[in-house]
Order: structure tokens, then sequence, then C-alpha cells
């Protein structure tokens, strides 16, 4: 039996794949505090509030306990949420500590990867993160907590969610005397901000060659842990992001009128329809608007764009309208995530997760114009791209006479002349490469085609 | 101590600075809720009002009712 990459930091346990099925294996000594959550109402009220991924266990012997957990059907990581998500996942993270406070357990870690989104919210997936409440001590997980979720997302208010990205080189968060410093002045005169970021960075920068640790003993009453997770609840309620949308509002922007959107709209509906999906994604798919049309098709949906608000956008639309199928998250196409931590392959790589998703449908609309011209990746690349992962695609082209397409041919200035292959000849040609094409329809009242691909079974010529 | 389970380094600076911000925490909770109680009887809010709460609401008897 072989553990998960990402499973090998804490020895209650790890997490295994059988035959296909995520179980996790509990060892000895979680035993009794497992028992012990079992059989108090911890597990059951989380359960119950979709706080807490479910689990049913599968077997128990003298050495140890299996236990499955539902499955959920795509990972995200920290450095792929908007700011919403972000937040959303922390205040999971203090509401489940406050709540286990209270009947005399802890999360004995607050790592951000413990949370993933599951049917359209925030999830705890890391069953064996709780711990018995010792009275009077303190949070062990405390300073977790700030470099997982507090700090990155009190310096995404001050700078904008690029910074999430900093967990890709930050495995165990950003350090905190890394968030004090970037933090601006101002932030010094904030309680919240002075006690639980810049007076944390001074004392751990006091004590962080104090070898004599554990001889010192600290005690905090539970009411006074209570009000610091109070606290910082409250202020990450509160707290939004200062930063311009890279599209704004951009479907009340588009370059094409309300029946060349609806004519777009049916004919998406129809192919997607004919492809009868069981899962799809919408690779720059803005607020989820062209998600939505197709949702009724399929049975799970991602929807990314590279854009923090307008993936915000879709979250809350999505909530609003109980939309379980969709997973909205922030990607870059140009640059999608990394496979970080140990080996390479502690955090899969997008590229490796969505391969392993394989979805029934690809779509990329008004994607290849800005992969092309902003990213100046050749026609050929971007199948490739699409072909790691996608069997149908459907891929729209915006021609040259598109006002997107001059705009961005526009901002070449002199270099303009250099993207004269940038035509529906040349993507035709890059494309067959790697995919057969199905069909191919102008939509009607824009300069854009839309085009239906098959990726060929062996890939290339 | 289950010292054995606690598999990361909580720092001993960010155990001590919990004190600090606990008395940081009340403070701030006490101001609030009594900017929260001249606001409500100054009718300037509602008791409707409240924001969303870190409470996880159990309340078992609406749950059996909804079974």
């Amino acid at each position: 039996m072989t553990a998960h990459e990402a499973s090998f930091r804490d020895p209650s346990g790890f997490v295994f794949i059988d035959q296909g099925i995520v179980r996790r294996q509990i060892n000895p000594i979680y035993f009794n505090t497992f028992n012990a959550l079992e059989n108090s109402t911890v597990f059951k009220t989380l359960h119950k509030k979709g706080l807490l991924i479910p689990h049913t266990v599968t077997s128990r012997t003298a050495t140890e306990i299996i236990i499955t957990p539902e499955p959920f059907t795509f990972i995200t990581y920290p450095y792929e949420w908007s700011f919403e998500m972000y937040k959303q996942a922390a205040l999971l993270t203090l509401k489940i500590q406050k709540y286990a406070l209270s009947k005399d357990f802890i999360l004995k870690d607050a790592s951000a990867y413990n949370v993933t989104y599951h049917e359209g919210k925030p999830i705890f997936i890391d069953t064996l993160s709780f711990d018995s409440y010792v009275e009077g001590t303190p949070w062990r997980a405390y300073k977790q907590f700030i470099t997982h979720f507090f700090g990155p997302l009190v310096l995404a208010k001050y700078h904008g969610t690029a910074i999430f990205k900093m967990m890709q080189s930050h495995i165990d968060g950003i350090p905190v005397s890394l968030i004090s410093s970037l933090l601006p002045t101002k932030t010094k005169l904030s309680p919240v901000l002075q006690s639980n970021i810049h007076l944390l960075a001074k004392m751990e920068a006091k004590h962080s060659t104090d070898y004599k640790v554990e001889t010192v003993v600290r005690t905090l009453s539970r009411k006074q842990q209570s009000n610091i997770l109070e606290t910082l609840y409250n202020y990450i309620n509160k707290l939004n992001p200062q930063e311009e949308s890279e599209w704004g509002d951009y479907y009340t922007k588009t370059n094409y009128d309300k029946a060349a959107f609806d004519a777009k709209t049916v004919l998406l509906r129809s192919w997607v329809k004919d492809i009868a999906p069981k899962t799809a994604i919408d690779i720059g798919g803005n607020d989820g608007t062209f998600g939505r049309a197709i949702m009724e098709y399929v049975d799970h949906l991602i929807v990314t764009d590279i854009d923090s608000n307008a993936v915000d956008q879709n979250l809350r639309v999505s909530q609003q309208q109980d939309a379980t199928k969709m997973l909205p998250f922030v990607c870059d196409v140009l640059q999608p995530a990394p496979g970080i931590g140990l080996n390479n392959t502690e955090r899969t790589s997008l590229v490796h997760r969505l391969a392993a998703y394989a979805p029934d449908v690809t779509l990329a609309l008004a994607l290849i114009h800005h992969m092309t011209l902003s990213g100046n990746v050749p026609f050929e690349r971007s199948a490739q791209f699409f072909a790691s992962f996608s069997s149908d695609l459907i891929i729209e082209f915006p021609k040259r006479e598109d006002s997107w397409v001059t705009s961005l041919l526009d901002r070449k200035r002199e270099f303009k002349d250099h993207f004269d292959f940038y035509n529906l000849a040349n993507f035709e040609k890059g494309f067959a490469v790697y995919f057969d094409l199905i069909k191919k329809q102008e939509v009607s009242g824009t300069s854009r085609v839309l085009y239906h691909y098959k990726k060929r079974d062996n890939g290339q010529h | 101590m289950t010292s054995f389970l606690l598999y990361f380094d909580a720092g001993l600076g960010a155990l001590i600075v919990q004190g600090i911000a606990a008395v940081v925490a009340g403070v701030v909770l006490f101001s609030k809720t009594a900017m929260f109680k001249i606001k409500l009887f100054l009718g300037l809010i509602k008791e409707s009002d409240l924001q969303d709460s870190i409470d996880i609401d159990e309340d078992e008897e609406e749950d059996r009712k909804l079974d």
C-alpha cells in the first residue's frame, strides 16, 4: 500500500488509493482521538452541516482503522482560489476550530490544503486534523492559520489576489516576517493586525533561537481562545480586495449585440447536447455565463478564468443558485499551477489534474486570440495544450476583423506584421495536428467562428 | 500532553502572542457589542442585521423536523 504523494506530514495516518478509491488509514496513535470524535457530536454535526467531508469506517483491526471519505471530483489549491474562495475557506477553518473547541477538541493544524471546494462550497477534507483539547492551552495551529489564511488575505487586500501565488513558493504558508514587512505601515495602527501579524512576527523572531521552548508553559483560557477566533472571523468577514477587474463587467462590454450573444448560446447548447458529456471545462469562462448555459447537460462543470473578480462573481451567482455542479477557480492558461512540494508531487500540477479529470468536453470561447496575440503561443502549441486533457473541444476563433483582435494587434505597434499568421487557415492547420474537425460555423452577427474538434486517438500525425 | 501529534513547530512566539492577541480580541469584541447595542438603541440597525456568525447552529430540533 502506498501513501498518496501529499500524505506524509501527519503521523496519525495517511491517504492511499485503493483500486481508484481514496481511503485513509488511521494509525494506532490516533485511535483514541478518532474513537472519541466518532462518539462525540463533532463529526455528526460537521457532516450534517456539510462542513467536513463525510466518511464511512471501512475496516477496523488492532493495527489500523480504514475510513473511506466521500469522493470529490476535482481538487483545487489555495493559489488557484479567488478572493472570495480564499475568504470562505478561512472562515470555514475558524468556524470548525471554534466549534471543535466548544466540544473539547481542536484543529491541530490549520493548513489551507485542508480545505477544498466541493459541490459549490468550501469543505474541510482532513478528517485527522482534529485532536483533543487540553484545558488552558493556546491554539497550536494559530501561527499556521496566520501564514496560510489570515496573512495572504490581508496582503491581498492591499496588493491584490496575485499575492495568493506566493503560496506556490511557500508550501507552509507565507512567513510571518514577510507578511509583516509587505504590509503598509498604517496597518500597525490596527489592533487586530498589530497583535496577530506585526507583534507575532516580532515575537517569532525574538524566540526563534530559544531552544528551551518546551519548558515554557503558556496558558490561554478557552474563552480567550474563542475571542481570538471570533475577532479573526469578524475581521476576515469584512475583508475585500482593492483591485480592478481585468475584464470588469465583461458581458456588458462585449463587442456583439444580444442577438449575436443568443445565437452563440443556442449554437453552443446544441453542440454540447450532441456530445452528451458528463463533465465539462470552460477555460477562460469569465463569470460562468456560458458555463451556466450548458450546465443542464453535464454532471460536473469547471469554469476557470485568469481574473479573480470574474471567479468571485461566478462563485456568488453559483452559490445563490445553489449550483452544486459548478467549480470555478483562477487559472492563467499561460502559466497553469505547477507541481510543488516534495518531489514536486505533493501538490500536483494543474495540467496533471486536468488530464486526470479528462473532461468530456472542453470549451475555449474567446480565448485563442489572447493565447496567440498576448501570449505569442503558436496555434500548434495551443492545440497541444488542449489535446493534453480534452477529447471534444469547442473553440471559438475571433477573426482579424473582431474588435478585440484588432485592439490586441494594434498594441503590437511596429511588430504588428509579425502576426500576419493570425488567420483561420493557420489556426485550422495548427489544430489539425492534434484534432479532427467535426464541424465549424460562423456565429451570426459576429466576426467569430465556432469549431468542434475531436482529438485524434493517436494524438498526432 | 499528546506531543507526538504536534508534528510541526507551533512557534514559541506564536504561543506567547496569543495571550496578547486575546486581550486585544476581548477589547475589540466588547466595543463591537457595545456599538451594536448603542446602534440598536438608537434604531440605526435591527436585530436582523446581525452579520454571518462564526457559531455553528446545531438546532437539533429543527433538523429532526426536517428529517
